[in-house]
């Protein structure tokens, strides 16, 4: 239950972070946002409520990975290796998933997974980043928590 | 825990009239200064990681104008004419980089080098290098394009105060690779040199 509930609460404030650059882009404030509705097909008329919706899915989505990376880590006390090759893994997964398949399929391209080398790089990187700072964040967090037990 | 730049003992500051040595107290960060410095650093990486895309490969077409703009505007005496023989090398214009000889290669170097540091800074991964590449490539910003024309001077110089920030601060200890990385480091430099060296960079 405590790997469950840090692996949330790491997924959160990871996928906040990864939220955070939507902030600092070209354009407006929040102009990427609306992309991460367009994976599931979503799409809303109204610009400002669809930056605060892809937002706000960015960041469920963030505690449902991190869930997932709570749920493998199955209570035990793991090394700090451990919990960042785990999240490097999930952090590939959610860019295979959602960044080229999902985004390949409601974009009606040829294949699923048809790629450029532009969408690559600003993709991939920024989707491990997630997973490399779920993981070091679950550690800190774990470490801090021992020491504070012990 | 606590994070300290270095691994040396503090070093005794200051004596006073009497000989006697009176030692600094060390310098100890919270952990949560630490996560707010890692995050700093993360979001310097994503200032770099922003710049890739205006300049990609193959053509690297989006540098041409800054490099003319360097070649013309620099401060330091010479580095003008240095990048004129370099990579502005047999180029027929100054609009675009068509015909150019050397531009593709070097273009491709600052490019990498650019790469390095985005990467470096948003994973912590040897963030300290990549920091000293990050001063490196905005001391060469400072001098080509500081003065030059719609420029505010400031711009570059914070670039390259950040750069310094970031070597000055072991940032990349939390929230980044080398949270993993540095006691390893530190604990093989013991024995292996090439380890010492790189524990250097964490």
């Amino acid at each position: 239950m405590q790997a469950l509930r840090r692996g949330l609460l790491a997924g959160f404030l990871a996928s906040l972070v990864l939220a955070m650059f939507d902030f600092v882009t070209d354009g407006a404030p929040g102009n990427g946002l609306p992309s991460i509705l367009h994976w599931f097909g979503i799409a809303l008329a109204d610009p400002t409520l669809s930056r605060w919706a892809g937002f706000f899915l960015l960041i469920v989505l963030g505690g449902v990975v991190g869930l997932i990376f709570g749920a493998l880590q199955r209570d035990k006390l793991i090394t700090a290796g451990r919990a960042l090759l785990t999240g490097l893994a999930l952090g590939v997964l959610w860019w295979l998933i959602f960044e080229l398949v999902l985004t390949n399929i409601m974009n009606h391209a040829s294949s699923p997974f048809s790629l450029s080398f532009g969408r690559f790089l600003s993709s991939f990187p920024l989707d491990v980043l997630f997973g490399v700072l779920l993981g070091a964040i679950y550690v800190q967090w774990q470490e801090r928590h021992a020491a504070e037990a012990s | 825990m606590s994070i300290s730049s270095s691994a040396r003992k503090p070093k005794q500051v200051g004596t006073t009239a009497m000989g006697e040595h009176t030692a600094a107290a060390p310098i100890t960060l919270s952990e949560r200064s630490s996560n707010g410095l890692a995050l700093l650093r993360i979001f310097v990486g994503y200032l770099w990681f922003q710049q890739l895309f205006w300049k990609l490969p193959p053509t690297f077409a989006g540098l041409y104008a800054y490099v003319v703009r360097e070649s013309q505007h620099a401060i330091l005496p010479g580095y003008g004419t240095l990048l004129q023989h370099s990579f502005l090398a047999g180029c027929p214009s100054l609009s675009t980089p068509t015909g150019c000889t050397a531009f593709v290669p070097l273009a491709a170097c600052v490019w990498t080098a650019e790469l390095v540091v985005a990467i470096s800074l948003l994973f912590g991964l040897f963030t300290r290098f990549g920091a000293m590449l990050a001063t490196i490539l905005s001391l060469q910003l400072y001098v080509g394009l500081t003065y030059s024309p719609g420029e505010w001077i400031w711009t570059y110089g914070m670039l390259v105060l950040l750069a310094l920030f970031l070597v000055a601060v072991p940032a990349g200890r939390r929230l980044g690779v080398d949270y993993w990385l540095a006691p390893r480091l530190q604990e093989a430099g013991q024995y292996h040199r090439l380890a010492r060296i790189a524990s250097w960079f964490v």
